[in-house]
Formats: C-alpha cells, sequence, structure tokens
C-alpha cells in the first residue's frame, strides 16, 4: 500500500462524500417544500352570507384574502345546511370572480339592440318614474260596483337570497302600491 | 399507527355533483370542457383538471325497471399503488393520512403512472413554468391533505349533503361501510363492498348497489407485475449497483490522479496539476 499524504487524503474522503450523494443517501427535501406552502385559508377573513339561489337558504362561509374570494363552502354551524351545499351553492364563488359578472347596471333603451352602461342613480330614478307613471296611467279604483284600488300592469318578483324582513317590506310596498301579482322566484 | 380512509356508500347518492364542484372550487382547477356525450354525465372520466367525476349509469333492474347508478369517482389512494411503483422520479409518495401523492416538484409528465393506474384514473395536465413554456405533470386527487393537515376534512366530504362520502380512521370507515351495507342490502340485493385486495385496499372504497362489473369497474384490479418487477427487484438493485459503479469509478479516478501523478510530469502535463490545485 502506498503512503497517503494528509492532502491526499483529503482528496480521498471529499470524492467519498461526493459519490454518496450522488447515490441518494442525503436528505429529504420534500417535506421542507411540504412545510413552506401556506394553507390556502389561512389568514384568510370570513364572511357568512345565504346562498341566494333556492329557498332553502344555506348558509355558506365566504373566505376572502387580499381582496379577493379564494374559497366558500358550506356554513358548518348553519342549522339548515350543517356544512354541506349542493353544486349550485358550491359554486357561488364564481358569482364573484366571473369574468361574465355584471359589475355596474345596464340599459337597454326602447327599440335599442345595444346595452350601455348607467349609474345606480340614474337606473334607480328611471325605476321610480316609471312605476310611477305604470301605476298612475293604469291605477283601478273600481270594478263591476267593487272598489279594488289595484294594478295590473306591473309585478313583482322576488328572490331567494331576500329575508324574512325583507320580503316583508318589499310585500308592504307593493300592496300599497296596488299590485295584485307578486311572486317570488323560490316557488317557481 | 393509524390509516385513513374515505367511504364512498353510492347507495345513498342522488347523484348531485356537489362533490365535482366542491373539490374544483377548493384545488382552483380549471373549467374543462368536453363533448356531449349523449346523457347527463358532464365528463367521461377523471382527468388532470377535473378530480373527480360522478358517474351516472344507466342501470336496468333484474325486473325490467330501470334505476340510475350513481358512482363518485377519484384516485382510489391504493395501499400499494402501481403509480408508486413505476414513477421513475420518486414523485410519487404515501401521504400520513393514506393518500397516494404526486410531488408536482418531481414530476417530469412521463405519464407512466397514466399507463399503469389500475382504475384509468391518474392523468397528465398543462401547466405554464416560470419560463412561460407549457409543459405536463400528473395530477389527481390529492384528498385534500393539505386540508386534512389542518383537522380539516376533504373539501368532497365536507359538502355532500347526504353523508354518502364519510373521513375517518379506517377501522372504523371499514365497521361504517359493513352497517351501510346492512342498510342497502334491504333495497340492493347485490349490495357490496369494493375494497379490491389485488391493490393492498383502497383507502377511498365503495359500498356499491350492484357488482362492480355493473359499474364498469375492475372486478380484480391488479399493480401490473412488470411494475412490481421494476420498483422492488430491478430498482432496488440497479441503484446498489449504481452505488457500487459510482465509487468505483469515482475512486479509481481520484487514486488514479493521485498516485500517477509522477507520471504526468514527466510527460509534462501541467494542466491536470492547475485543476487539481
Amino acid at each position: 500500500m502506498m503512503e497517503l499524504s494528509r492532502r491526499q487524503f483529503l482528496k480521498l474522503s471529499g470524492a467519498t462524500a461526493a459519490t454518496l450523494a450522488v447515490v441518494e443517501l442525503g436528505f429529504d427535501p420534500k417535506k421542507a417544500q411540504a412545510e413552506s406552502n401556506e394553507f390556502k385559508i389561512a389568514h384568510s377573513e370570513v364572511t357568512p352570507t345565504i346562498c341566494p339561489y333556492c329557498s332553502v337558504g344555506c348558509g355558506i362561509l365566504v373566505h376572502v384574502k387580499d381582496g379577493d374570494v379564494v374559497y366558500t363552502e358550506g356554513d358548518p354551524d348553519h342549522p339548515i345546511n350543517r356544512g354541506t351545499l349542493c353544486p349550485k351553492g358550491n359554486g357561488i364563488r364564481q358569482l364573484y370572480t366571473s369574468e361574465k359578472r355584471v359589475e355596474r347596471p345596464k340599459y337597454r333603451a326602447p327599440g335599442s339592440t345595444e346595452w350601455e352602461e348607467v349609474d345606480w342613480d340614474w337606473a334607480l330614478g328611471r325605476i321610480a318614474e316609471n312605476v310611477k307613471k305604470t301605476r298612475d296611467e293604469s291605477f283601478v279604483v273600481e270594478e263591476d260596483g267593487m272598489t279594488v284600488n289595484h294594478t295590473e300592469a306591473i309585478a313583482n318578483l322576488g328572490g331567494a337570497a331576500l329575508e324574512n324582513e325583507e320580503v316583508y317590506m318589499i310585500q308592504k310596498l307593493m300592496r300599497g302600491l296596488g299590485l295584485t301579482y307578486i311572486e317570488h322566484q323560490a316557488r317557481i | 399507527m393509524t390509516t385513513y380512509s374515505k367511504l364512498v356508500d353510492v347507495t345513498v347518492c342522488t347523484g348531485c355533483r356537489a362533490c365535482m364542484v366542491a373539490c374544483k372550487n377548493w384545488n382552483d382547477l380549471p373549467v374543462e370542457t368536453q363533448a356531449y356525450s349523449g346523457g347527463y354525465q358532464s365528463h367521461e372520466k377523471p382527468t388532470g383538471k377535473t378530480w373527480n367525476v360522478l358517474q351516472m349509469k344507466e342501470h336496468e333492474t333484474a325486473n325490467g325497471g330501470f334505476e340510475w347508478l350513481y358512482r363518485h369517482s377519484a384516485c382510489y389512494h391504493c395501499a400499494d399503488a402501481a403509480c408508486e411503483k413505476v414513477c421513475p422520479e420518486g414523485a410519487i409518495t404515501y401521504g400520513e393520512f393514506g393518500s397516494v401523492d404526486i410531488d408536482q416538484e418531481a414530476c417530469v409528465g412521463c405519464s407512466y403512472c397514466v399507463y399503469n393506474c389500475p382504475f384509468d384514473i391518474v392523468e397528465l395536465a398543462d401547466y405554464v413554468t416560470e419560463d412561460g413554456d407549457v409543459r405536463q405533470r400528473a395530477q389527481k386527487c390529492t384528498l385534500c391533505e393539505d386540508r386534512l393537515q389542518e383537522g380539516l376534512q376533504p373539501s368532497c366530504v365536507d359538502t355532500c349533503p347526504l353523508d354518502a362520502i364519510v373521513f375517518g380512521e379506517r377501522e372504523e370507515m371499514l365497521k361504517l361501510a359493513e352497517e351501510r351495507l346492512e342498510k342497502a342490502k334491504q333495497f340492493f340485493p347485490n349490495a357490496q363492498i369494493y375494497n379490491p385486495p389485488g391493490v393492498g385496499g383502497t383507502k377511498m372504497f365503495y359500498v356499491l348497489a350492484d357488482k362492480p362489473s355493473v359499474y364498469g369497474l375492475p372486478e380484480n384490479p391488479e399493480v401490473p407485475t412488470s411494475a412490481v418487477l421494476w420498483k422492488d427487484i430491478a430498482q432496488p438493485a440497479g441503484k446498489a449497483l449504481l452505488g457500487v459503479t459510482m465509487m468505483g469509478v469515482l475512486t479509481g479516478y481520484v487514486t488514479n490522479k493521485l498516485f500517477n501523478k509522477g507520471e504526468h510530469h514527466e510527460e509534462g502535463g501541467e494542466v491536470d496539476e492547475s485543476k487539481h490545485g
């Protein structure tokens, strides 16, 4: 056996270590990687809401992070659905994230084929004007000798996202205007 | 060690597809449009971007009646997974909650797992690299391992309105499956538990209303023999040989350089000296 100098011995040791690293006796980087990824809904702001689709009225939790809805799920504390959701309610996140979402009121003038963006004040004013005009034109005080005080020219359609109190208010307003066609989306 | 399982009792499933949407929602999976197949089913089978698909089978009963057979289909998380065996990158491993995981960083998109999956579940999906190139890698259900680590249930389990999908400790789930089977047998005489032993049992297992073949499931799925040969015999042997060879080559190289230095000097090989400085 030849004599090894200190320098030669170090070189040999280095080569051995390098070889062992090559043949996969190193540490496992996967674990470290997994721990560095943050949980999707960590530090998200959670807001409870009611599903707008059907009359069941399931509770939903909306997770917001950095101004974006990152996840929606059934509210486990809600007595109606207890954390579960149907596929439609599960897709509620897209109400906010979808590219097709309409963010401002749109107006299509009579006879026009184009929708134009309008502001809320204008839209609400226009609705109020038309309601008043239509009601005044079509209001019937008496019919076949009976006092009816109604209009059959306007109809109202409620939605499932309305709660008891809101529905009560709408009912009051519409009856006050003399409407008889008062319906609800969740009954259709 | 405690191991966990997802039990899918298809006999109470109404085919509402909430599990499909919840999966897309949690995992931020994109829309995947497919051509209309002529039935009520949305997608043909799970893909790299649609990790679970509700199968809807039209079935004629023994007395000539009609019934729907619904089935939540996703990765079965085999205890003895063929994909884990064939992956040349070692990117597929077993998670602490019984899942079979694909390490997205390590996957090179070779599709060995795609061809060897006995259930035809795992598929490749496109992704965009940091450089903007479009590449492919294998993707499938992760059993929501990130949620499990935080003490939550998988999103399909959480959302199921009928408790058709349940997750928990394997022993409990096996017990629950027996109870569910008893109930199912009142309506479906052929009802049975589908937990195929050919793949070591699956961590996602069914209570089926009829024979597996009626659902289009393999009766006795097995890990391909070639996969067993590759992973359990050829690969360890190859690794050992590779190690020995590398050691031999490197040691030989270094000793050769060290002890033959004199000769190099005689030949005037100053270049080697500077390299090893």
